[in-house]
């Protein structure tokens, strides 16, 4: 009697799994605008049918408000079969339990993890094969990193009013590190509200800035008063370049790489 | 109060200013050997952390004494920058700039919301060019809250920027230069000298309007005056340092419970305790965190100044209520 009993869990469990399995996810929503070149790479445009306000891949989509106040109304009124949002912070408990589907989360905090999600998100979608390329010819991208001499020592500004800087906890140190650099900042947050005093003193061959709905019109970061001594390179960046935790951070290790490779003090022997 | 004790308490008050600017610049992120400094050690010192400590002590001054010229000027001991809406619409202003991604121009902004802020409260509240000190506090509240309405709705729209703009409003001096240093100390300079004729004048108007009337005080103007010279001062101080909360409420409250009631005591002392507490709030909130972090020195303000100043208010609420 015992083992009927087991055989039929078993059996209901198997197709329980099966019937998960075999469930195609027709209607996506996406709500954080990184994710939206992954799931067009994945041939997945065409099932898309609500993004975020800023989304600017699939720019013809029904807009379902701001990625961190997605309006939950519209969202139910899409019938998505699933979610794909940034964090439990921009759609929470309360939002997932309105919306009553599948609700999944894209925060990666390395390269690596980005590839994880890129696999991750083929399995979900049954597009497997389209995942293992995208994986591919990111690491392919990466191959293009040339070593340099010495690692050159980073600050990476995420805004100046406050000045808040990148921490451990950042996508763009996982840039940096790739690209052949050290971030100077180990505090392990995403972002760090730090004093100058701490840039002055570490005097960091590098110092990126981000332009970008984050750090609107930042004045060039030696004309500001704290900073016109500081001797590190200054360089401006796009913020949906390089703090994006999308496809973007492969091309934007290589750019970073190249900056780094272009001063000879970092060059490496068979770097030209 | 004795003018010896005065005197005393002044010498004492002064020295702990000093006592505690000479350690705010002693101390922060980066040690500084301050005898035997590098070239990086000096611009640390003369870029980074002098103007910050100077500016934190000018906001503090600014902000108390405007805050002691509000309870003056609305005979509510109550009053201050928030009460009044000079904050929340210079931060108003602060915020659009930020949202425009015109940060250069955040303290200009700031100056133009306060003044614009002001001049609305000024107007509500005047019958025949007299100010109602009630119907301002409660113009005060109600610009207050449409400017911290329209802030809401500039965060809601701001999407990224959203985090620049609550880290800004919960103040700080990591931008601190010595070029606002010198304006916002012009301003305040500028302002105790056009007010000092008018000490005996503010105590006058501590009785009602008829007495002060009688007594030879043209209450409209003075009123007048010394609201558009807080509004500055407050204006100034949030276009430089973001909102912070508590120092121009508490602190005044704190000198009168020293006996210091009379403006040309009162007044002098804000300056000074201002300074003094702006100096040592900021120095907590720059090296409580390890590794060069930061925490808005408005959260540290509003934490301490509301424990001590409840302390204070259960402790001697009879004397604190000089207005009765």
């Amino acid at each position: 009697m015992k083992s009927n009993i087991k055989i039929i869990v078993l059996a209901v469990m198997v197709q329980l799994t099966i019937a998960a399995t075999a469930f195609s996810y027709d209607r996506i929503i996406i709500l954080y605008g990184a994710v939206s070149p992954i799931i067009k790479e994945l041939s997945l445009s065409d099932k898309v049918v609500g993004v975020s306000r800023s989304d600017t891949v699939f720019t013809q989509t029904t807009k379902l408000g701001s990625h961190l106040r997605p309006n939950v109304e519209l969202i139910i009124a899409l019938e998505p079969d699933i979610i794909i949002a940034g964090s439990k912070r921009t759609f929470n408990e309360e939002m997932v339990e309105s919306v009553k589907v599948k609700v999944i989360y894209f925060d990666p905090q390395t390269l690596d993890e980005v590839l994880e999600k890129i696999t991750e998100l083929g399995e979900l979608f049954r597009q497997e094969e389209r995942a293992k390329e995208l994986v591919i010819s990111c690491k392919e991208k990466l191959k293009g990193v040339k070593p340099l001499s010495k690692k050159p020592e980073v600050i990476y500004e995420i805004s100046a009013e406050p000045l808040r800087i990148a921490g451990k906890k950042s996508i763009v140190t996982s840039i940096i590190e790739a690209a052949g650099g050290e971030n100077v900042i180990t505090i392990e947050k995403k972002h760090v509200v730090l004093s100058p005093e701490v840039i002055l003193k570490a005097e960091p061959d590098y110092y990126f800035y981000q332009t970008g709905p984050m750090n609107k019109n930042p004045s060039p970061v030696k004309e500001r008063d704290q900073f016109v001594t500081l001797k590190s390179e200054i360089v401006n960046v796009d913020q949906y370049e390089f703090a994006r935790a999308g496809l973007n951070v492969f091309d934007a290790v290589i750019k970073m790489n190249r900056i780094f490779g272009d001063n000879p003090q970092f060059r490496g022997e068979n770097n030209e | 109060m004795k003018k010896s004790n005065w005197f005393i308490i002044l010498f004492f008050m002064t020295l702990a200013l000093i006592v505690a600017t000479v350690f705010a610049v002693s101390i922060g992120a980066v040690k500084l050997p301050l005898f035997n400094m590098t070239t990086v050690e000096k611009n640390i010192f003369f870029n980074v952390r002098l103007p910050r400590v100077l500016l934190a002590g000018l906001v503090g001054a600014a902000l108390v004494m405007s805050g002691a010229l509000f309870q003056y000027v609305m005979k509510n001991p109550l009053a201050d920058s928030f009460t009044t809406g000079t904050s929340a619409s210079s931060a108003m202003g602060a915020v659009i700039a930020i949202m425009l991604g015109l940060e250069k121009l955040i303290p200009l902004f700031a100056l133009a919301g306060g003044l614009t802020g002001l001049t609305a409260v000024y107007k509500i509240s005047s019958v025949r060019n007299r100010i109602q000190p009630v119907t301002m506090l409660l113009a005060g509240i109600v610009i207050s809250t449409f400017a911290s309405a329209t802030i809401s709705f500039m965060k809601y729209l701001s999407d990224d920027a959203v985090s620049s703009i609550i880290f800004w409003l919960m103040g700080g001096f990591s931008s601190a230069s010595i070029s606002k240093v010198i304006i916002l100390a012009i301003a305040i300079i500028g302002s105790y000298l056009s007010i000092r004729s008018d000490f005996l004048s503010l105590d006058i108007i501590c009785f009602d309007d008829m007495t002060a009337e009688a007594s030879g005080v043209n209450v409209a103007r003075l009123r007048r005056k010394i609201f558009f010279i807080a509004s500055l001062l407050t204006a100034f101080s949030v276009g430089y340092a973001g909102i912070i909360g508590f120092a121009g409420l508490v602190i005044p409250h704190i000198i009168r419970l020293l006996r210091m009631v009379k403006a040309a005591e009162l007044l002098p002392m804000s300056l000074i305790g201002g300074g003094l507490f702006m100096i040592t709030n900021d120095l907590i909130a720059r090296t409580i965190l390890s590794e060069g972090q930061e925490l808005p020195v408005g959260i540290l303000t509003s934490f301490i100044g509301g424990i001590f100043f409840l302390t204070l208010l259960i402790k001697r609420k009879k004397e604190l209520f000089y207005f009765d």
